[in-house]
């Protein structure tokens, strides 16, 4: 029952560890390779599953009930195929498709929603960052948001770039986003 | 749409048609794609693009011995000399990336990708204003 993938990634602040998944009737398992990090989600917990095409590659996004945003990398096209089956089938969920912003824009939307922030450019994703990770938001001036993640060398130890702050500028003319809606 | 049928100007330029232009990922460092005029820049698991005619700034700054920093400044509307002028009225109710920092345990690496983002902005920022030039 399920299917397993040796070589799949799960994508955080600090970079990304590889490790295996495991997709089974009651939900996914991935392990991280060596031993160490584990993540399970049980099927009652999910809230929403996405694909995403990425490059050489694609993404299975997996967001729970409790404000959790996996990002799961590592699959091949016929990889969605099957597992998008099987998630129809045997855990009665069908993901969404999702679509990643490849034209190179600075500007867009920005949509939270629960944990997640998510840069949308022309309704395409370009980024997403989770504010779990976030130790601390500032204004700066009156119209810049700077969001400055936890710094933790232990995630992503493999990694060398890894990101440390985000700023958002916001105009006059957006509505969107009035008091300190964006300090969550 | 995304402006892609509109005219080409500076103000419309686009690095990546599709996700199958991507370069493949090299692990998750910061990358440049003098082909696209793109940086990649490594976001939760994903590289990101963007166009090196948003960016605006690009310096780096040793913090200890191992590890050193850089950071990506981006043009918004209102700042001086901002070239998305046009774009900023157009899209009033955009909001902006302004700025990304990330901390590196390769110094070598990062000097190198400050170094390749400034010409490579430099050599862009050339051509379309040659391109102006010539359109006038």
């Amino acid at each position: 029952d399920g299917h397993l993938f040796n070589s799949i990634s799960l994508g955080g602040r600090g970079g990304s560890n590889p490790g295996q998944l495991k997709v089974h009737s009651g939900g996914i398992v991935w392990k991280k390779q060596g031993g160490g990090k584990a993540v399970e989600v049980d099927k009652s917990t999910f809230l929403e599953l996405t694909w995403m095409k990425v490059p050489r590659s694609n993404q299975l996004g997996v967001r729970t009930k409790d404000g959790l945003n996996y990002k799961f990398t590592g699959f091949r096209d016929q990889d969605v195929a099957s597992l998008t089956t099987f998630f129809q089938s045997s855990l009665g969920t069908t993901p969404q498709e999702k679509q990643l912003s490849v034209s190179g824009k600075n500007w867009g939307e920005v949509d939270l929603n629960e944990n997640t922030l998510t840069f949308l450019v022309g309704a395409k994703q370009a980024f997403e960052i989770s504010l779990t990770d976030v130790a601390q938001t500032q204004l700066q001036g009156k119209n810049d948001v700077l969001l400055e993640f936890h710094v933790d060398d232990t995630t992503g130890a493999n990694e060398k770039d890894s990101l440390m702050e985000i700023s958002f500028h916001i105009p006059n003319s957006n509505t969107q986003f009035v008091g300190d809606e964006s300090n969550p | 749409g995304d402006g892609r049928a509109a005219a080409k100007t500076a103000n419309d330029l686009v690095s990546y048609k599709s996700v199958n232009e991507l370069p493949p990922p090299r692990g998750m460092t910061i990358q440049i794609d003098q082909k696209h005029d793109a940086i990649l820049v490594p976001v939760y698991g994903i590289m990101v693009p963007f166009h090196v005619a948003t960016v605006k700034t690009v310096t780096s700054q040793q913090e200890t011995n191992r590890n050193c920093c850089i950071r990506i400044v981006f043009n918004v509307p209102g700042t001086p000399f901002t070239p998305h002028d046009a774009n900023s009225l157009k899209n009033q109710s955009a909001i902006y990336l302004k700025e990304v920092s990330f901390r590196s345990k390769d110094s070598r690496h990062i000097s190198e990708v400050v170094g390749l983002i400034k010409t490579l902005r430099r050599n862009v920022m050339a051509r379309e204003s040659e391109r102006a030039e010539r359109a006038t």
